[in-house]
């Protein structure tokens, strides 16, 4: 989206052809990914996506009923919402995850705090978090890809060191997605593909996958981990997708294109920090949930201060 | 005010946690289970018709200008008595709030309540009023823990209420569940009592 | 000035009101509380070196030897059934997850652990915390002092591996370096 259409507030809240159109485009992004964690995890992947994105949809319109508020399901911002949920939830989750999960995104982030264009934080990775908090063991059970789910770990437990039976898979399986980890979070080029997709219809733009990404590679190489492993840091986990399609959500994230910036080296930061130093394996759900908190402070301090001083393009 | 109407003002009308939002550091802190919140209210409870009811007495002895340090004097004082007698008696409950007893000293609703009602109104009342908000925090505290209890452990008053199959949700014993739990609450709250004030 | 003064007396009395009441129940609650605590902690000591019916402080000299060799250890406590020795209750504090987890480790005269309680901790509910229930408690009893106790993540298949916690590895670890260190010190000290 152009800056022009995201300098004010929420002017997206008003049309609702600007919203469907925009979650359309993100839904036509993340199909080539979705179908590979269908192809790679089989019938547990439709399952929980089918779940996770039936419950954003179901509690969405009940929440706005019960709220007398206008039903908006039809901008698709719910499918969007349930489709990233199941994308952070591994393929042997039980199917009361993604529903809980999705009902929890969609009452208490989204619609308490007023809806689409008012949660302060994205209802996917905070229901993630809420996620991972309350069922840790089911939230980290990764298993292989195949028919034949096989308990294993993620490339990046096996970096950090806490799986250490395991060896790391090669980089061309890091990059289709044949690899454990969240059913979304597997394969890199798919989602990259997805990403300069979003880039090319203007639905995001460059500045916070660039900085993300960016800033993971040079601190994590900074932090004298080999080029090799940076590797495997950029293209496992959940970078590629958080970079362009949770980090990019509109109404969490700064406005400013000074300020995108500073969130999106904020996440690389954090990110590297918890990857490297702290007890966790993969910090990008959390960065980005911190940096969201910080979105505000980072818009009042990067308003540009004399009205139209400043003239940035994308 | 009557006597009882005043009890039921701390009771339900100005209820300390649900209305009043008041000693948030312990109804957050402590409410993992039902036995704890009881544990903090109950104590809560003590420690303010304690002070509540010696603060009305010396309402005309204490000048103006001290009121404040000598009000938390007669707190502290009183706190501290609860602590030494649950130290003593009740070993577990001890344990389990902690550090959480000391800090009664400086929940704003004793405080509060000393200030705004004890210093103003005679013994009798002042104990009354002490007694209504007191049971009131309690309550919330209860619901609170009962509530975190059973979508955190699966079980209240320490009893399983459901078999292997009910995965409980951690979260709500870890201290960002006591915001969810508490929020939640103050709206089915405040939503109850927005109903009753528009049928009547 | 004088109003100064006046305040200040005020005060002053009601601050020694207050210090004498507490003073006197302190007085009398005093005794209970050490009572109470003593009985607590013996009790821990219990479960973990069942054979003992009473237990003594080891002896200064001692302890501040195995305090040289190891700062962990918090307290050691000789187990006694009648008049004979029978074991010992080593406490350690070693870093879990949250903060310092408490463990007493209980080791009987004839080179065998008896039994393992966690005491004070603040590893996370439902993970860590799961290091006080007994299924994970009970794993430590019987093993021999010689073997190092090892953490492995699939059932166990030697005598001397434990099977940690699910999900909670930084705590598993914690709790069996407590016991591995009360083993070292039993070895090198205790048991000569």
């Amino acid at each position: 989206m152009d800056n022009n259409l995201i300098a004010s507030s929420s002017p997206h809240l008003r049309s609702k052809q600007t919203i469907s159109s925009v979650m359309l485009d993100v839904l036509i992004a993340l199909l080539p990914a979705t179908l590979a964690s269908i192809w790679f995890f089989r019938f547990s992947a439709v399952k929980l996506i089918v779940l996770a994105v039936v419950t954003a949809v179901v509690t969405e319109i009940i929440c706005q009923k019960a709220m007398k508020r206008p039903v908006t399901v039809k901008d698709l911002s719910a499918v969007v919402t349930g489709l990233l949920l199941a994308f952070n939830i591994p393929a042997s989750a039980p199917w009361w995850i993604p529903v809980v999960g999705s009902a929890f995104a969609i009452i208490i982030v989204k619609q308490l705090f007023g809806g689409l264009g008012h949660n302060f934080m994205n209802p996917a990775l905070g229901a993630r978090a809420m996620l991972l908090a309350s069922w840790p063991v089911i939230m980290t059970n990764w298993v292989s890809p195949g028919a034949d789910a096989v308990s294993t770990a993620t490339p990046l437990a096996i970096l950090s060191g806490e799986a250490a039976d395991g060896t790391l898979p090669p980089l061309s399986d890091l990059l289709l997605g044949n690899i454990g980890g969240s059913l979304g979070e597997t394969s890199a080029i798919l989602l990259i593909l997805g990403g300069i997709y979003l880039l090319y219809r203007g639905v995001i733009n460059w500045r916070i996958p660039l900085a993300y990404i960016g800033t993971v590679a040079v601190l994590t190489l900074a932090f004298g981990v080999g080029f090799n492993d940076m590797l495997y840091h950029l293209f496992a986990g959940g970078l590629m997708l958080g970079a362009f399609y949770m980090a990019t959500d509109y109404s969490s994230s700064p406005v400013t294109s000074l300020g995108q910036i500073i969130f999106a080296v904020g996440c690389g930061l954090l990110t590297v920090v918890i990857r490297l130093k702290g007890g966790y394996p993969e910090g990008v759900s959390y960065s980005i949930l911190l940096m969201n908190l910080a979105a505000p402070l980072i818009d009042k301090y990067t308003r540009p201060k004399v009205f139209g001083e400043v003239k940035q393009s994308a | 005010m009557g006597i009882f109407k005043q009890f039921k003002n701390g009771l339900i009308n100005e209820n300390p946690v649900f209305v009043q939002l008041l000693g948030m550091c312990p109804t957050l802190a402590v409410t993992t289970t039902v036995i704890d919140g009881m544990g903090m209210g109950l104590a809560t409870t003590a420690v303010m018709l304690g002070s509540n009811v010696v603060v009305s007495l010396l309402r005309k002895v204490i000048p103006n200008k001290i009121r404040i340090p000598a009000y938390v004097v007669v707190i502290a004082t009183f706190v501290t008595l609860i602590g030494m007698f649950l130290h003593a008696f009740s070993l577990d409950l001890y344990r389990s709030l902690g550090l959480f007893i000391p800090l009664i000293i400086v929940n704003c609703l004793i405080l509060g309540r000393a200030e705004s009602f004890a210093s103003k109104n005679k013994p009798l009342i002042s104990f009354v009023d002490g007694l209504g908000m007191g049971l009131g925090f309690t309550w919330a505290l209860m619901v609170l823990g009962a509530v975190r209890e059973i979508l955190g452990a699966g079980s209240v008053f320490g009893i399983q209420l459901f078999g292997e199959a009910f995965k409980p949700a951690i979260i709500m014993i870890l201290p960002p569940g006591a915001f969810l739990a508490l929020g939640v609450l103050v709206a089915i709250f405040n939503w109850i009592k927005l109903r009753r004030v528009k049928n009547v | 000035m004088r109003e100064v003064i006046k305040l200040g007396l005020i005060l002053l009395l009601i601050t020694s009101v207050a210090a004498i009441v507490l003073g006197l129940t302190n007085s009398v609650t005093e005794d209970v509380i050490q009572e109470v605590e003593a009985e607590a902690s013996k009790e821990a000591r219990l479960e973990a070196l069942p054979q003992a019916d009473s237990f003594k402080q080891i002896d200064e000299d001692i302890f501040s030897k195995i305090k040289e060799e190891n700062s962990k250890v918090v307290e050691v406590y000789v187990g006694y059934s009648g008049e004979e020795v029978v074991g010992y209750a080593i406490k350690t504090a070693t870093p879990g997850y949250g903060a310092n987890i408490e463990v007493i480790t209980g080791i009987s005269v004839d080179n065998q652990l008896t039994g393992m309680k966690v005491g004070s901790h603040q590893e996370t509910p439902g993970l860590g915390a799961n290091a006080t229930k007994a299924e994970f408690q009970n794993q430590y009893k019987d093993k021999s002092t010689d073997e190092e106790i090892v953490v492995v993540k699939t059932p166990p298949s030697k005598d001397n591996e434990i099977q940690a916690l699910t999900g909670a590895t930084i705590s598993s670890n914690a709790v069996t370096d407590g016991v591995n260190i009360a083993r070292e010190i039993y070895n090198s000290i205790l048991a000569e």
